[in-house]
């Protein structure tokens, strides 16, 4: 393999002792070229929580990399009003739902596609290949003149609907690798012991796919809770505001600030790290599988 | 229209004909109804909007290519162009080297690679949104991080307002951009590099090729498939990305960072749909070009 390592291991063995140096050096260089790109990695990440953490007028006036005094009056302030935490409900309740609805429809359709041969079958896999690259910049014009025709723009259920544009192609798409790896010949022993074709679809498919549908649950669920460009476009009330949503509204206030929006950037990303990190066996393999932006 | 099973043996133990058709059709009629009515007919409703003089609360007349002259006709219009373009091509490029960089540092036997890979895959993880905002409190004049330590560690004295500055405002959106977009070409590379053959190394060093030679064409060629799907799919993601722009510097300062998403939503913002339209369908055509290169690229590596 083509790597630092190889150059020095590839060197000829009678020469043992510059070899091995060759070879420590190499190690050396690749762990220092590592850590400073984890560092760089980390730092943005670290900048948002430490900010978050410092006492309001220390971020301007004693700039640190460490917060001199740790205070929780960001998150007080920032949760004061209520009003974030109703946004963060909002983007619960839409993603959640868009997660559902999502995970069942498309299973249906990608078990479909993978099982039986059909007329349009190929045009139908095109098609959601397409609209999964469709960009949501191309579609939000269009997208928010149809809501409003069918009134369900500035609501929750028009966000759950519009959310469907992106997570419904991905999924399809994702789960159709899923199923392919089911074995048919299991399904068709379920059917033997008198499972319906819908019986084995739903006994034997989706369980034998669970780490799939795993997958693609929470890259719907966090596709659904990061999406600000629909959600600034449909929604004009408060009361409807996403998370995204609410934290872009704090920018553009002539003040920027900084601690409650680091809290907010804070509550509404560490969890999706946590899950990160719980899930990225599965998550990383779907990515590289089916491709997805995150 | 024939229907069966991919293998017909057992086709008959399953009901056969009208019924499985109905079958199969059903399960996938909700998805393509939900993809053709929110996807497809928006996309085309998009295109007739942008020749018409469409304004919220009009259903607009047909104008021909009035949008397309009026916009050629702005300085924005031009920046855009420019700035979408020099977004996409530098941060493909920057992430093409750093993903395939650090891929091939941790596809290397280290001891720890996991923790590594794990934690380079974080910005990937970080809701845009949340790294984009963070990013702009790093680049602020006074209490941001980057010129703090910039002047702590006495790399540079003065103080740079990084995204309010012409000169640096681009570069400032790129490298965040490529921060938060190169773990998906990391990954994607590393598991390109896993499943290259041994044999084929082991084939190159018999023939005496140096580690230089096995990279260039043992190596590269190997992961070069994988390399063309994530350059097209990072710059269909890339042009028409929002966030990055609109949270950093909502285009500014005076057009510096305009790209083509943020030029449509001032459009909308200011009523005038058929103009904003007509911004994203100016697009259209390079971007037709790369989905459709895209989608047979994974079409093909699906068979």
């Amino acid at each position: 393999m083509a790597s630092l390592a190889e150059i020095a291991s590839a060197a000829p063995t009678n020469a043992g002792a510059s070899a091995r140096r060759r070879f420590l050096i190499a190690r050396l260089l690749s762990y220092a070229a590592l850590i400073v790109a984890v560092i760089l990695v980390l730092f943005p990440v670290y900048w948002m929580l430490a900010t978050s953490l410092k006492l309001p007028r220390d971020i301007l006036r004693v700039p640190s990399l460490w917060p001199s005094r740790f205070s929780l009056a960001n998150f007080e302030k920032l949760l004061a009003d209520g009003q974030f935490l109703l946004s963060i409900r909002n983007s619960f309740i839409v993603a959640s739902t868009v997660t559902v609805i999502s995970v069942i429809i498309s299973s249906f359709a990608a078990y479909s596609m993978v099982r039986f041969r059909y007329r349009f079958r190929g045009v139908i896999g095109r098609l959601i290949l397409f609209a999964y690259l469709t960009p949501g910049s191309l579609l939000f014009i269009p997208l928010s003149i149809v809501m409003a025709q069918l009134k369900l723009g500035n609501s929750l259920q028009g966000l759950i609907l519009v959310y469907l544009t992106f997570s419904l192609p991905l999924s399809t798409w994702l789960l159709q690798g899923y199923f392919r790896g089911v074995p048919r010949e299991l399904e068709e022993q379920g059917m033997i012991d008198g499972l319906t074709r819908f019986g084995a679809l739903l006994r034997i498919t989706l369980p034998l796919s669970a780490p799939g549908l795993a997958a693609v649950a929470i890259f719907t669920f966090t596709g659904a809770w990061n999406e600000l460009l629909f959600a600034l476009v449909l929604t004009t009330s408060e009361s409807v505001r996403t998370a995204p949503l609410a934290l872009n509204y704090l920018i553009t206030s002539d003040v920027l600030p900084w601690g409650p929006l680091m809290a907010g950037a804070a509550i509404s990303s560490v969890p999706l790290m946590i899950l990160y990190f719980v899930a990225q066996r599965f998550m990383v393999a779907g990515m590289t599988e089916g491709s997805v932006k995150g | 229209m024939t229907i069966a099973t991919q293998n017909s043996a057992p086709r008959r133990r399953f009901g056969g004909g009208f019924k499985l058709k109905l079958f199969a059709y059903a399960l996938v009629a909700p998805v393509v109804l939900l993809i053709l009515g929110l996807v497809a007919y928006p996309f085309l409703f998009a295109i007739w909007v942008s020749f018409t003089d469409m304004v919220i609360g009009s259903t607009g007349n047909f104008i021909g290519f009035k949008n397309f002259e009026y916009l050629a006709g702005t300085a924005t219009f031009w920046a855009a162009i420019r700035n979408t373009i020099t977004i996409v091509l530098v941060s493909d490029v920057l992430k093409l080297l750093i993903g395939l960089g650090l891929a091939l540092l941790v596809h290397q036997n280290l001891p720890g690679r996991g923790i590594f890979r794990s934690f380079l895959m974080l910005p990937w993880a970080m809701p845009a949104f949340v790294a984009f905002l963070t990013w702009r409190v790093l680049y602020q004049p006074i209490g941001g991080g980057i010129n703090l330590i910039l002047n702590q560690t006495g790399l540079y004295a003065g103080t740079v307002d990084w995204l309010g500055t012409r000169n640096t405002a681009m570069a400032s959106v790129i490298i965040a951009s490529v921060w938060r977009g190169f773990p998906f070409w990391f990954i994607s590379i590393l598991a390109a590099l896993q499943s290259v053959p041994k044999e084929l190394y082991e084939a190159a060093i018999v023939d005496g090729a140096n580690t230089w030679q096995r990279f260039w064409n043992v190596t590269i060629p190997s992961i070069l498939p994988v390399i063309i799907v994530t350059t097209l799919l990072s710059s269909i993601w890339t042009a028409n990305g929002f966030e990055h722009v609109w949270l950093l510097t909502a285009g500014g300062p005076s057009d510096a960072t305009m790209v083509f998403p943020v030029l449509a939503f001032f459009g909308m913002q200011t009523q005038r749909i058929g103009e904003a339209a007509a911004v994203s369908v100016y697009m259209l055509p390079v971007l037709a070009i790369l989905v459709i290169f895209a989608t047979s690229l994974m079409m093909r590596r699906e068979e």
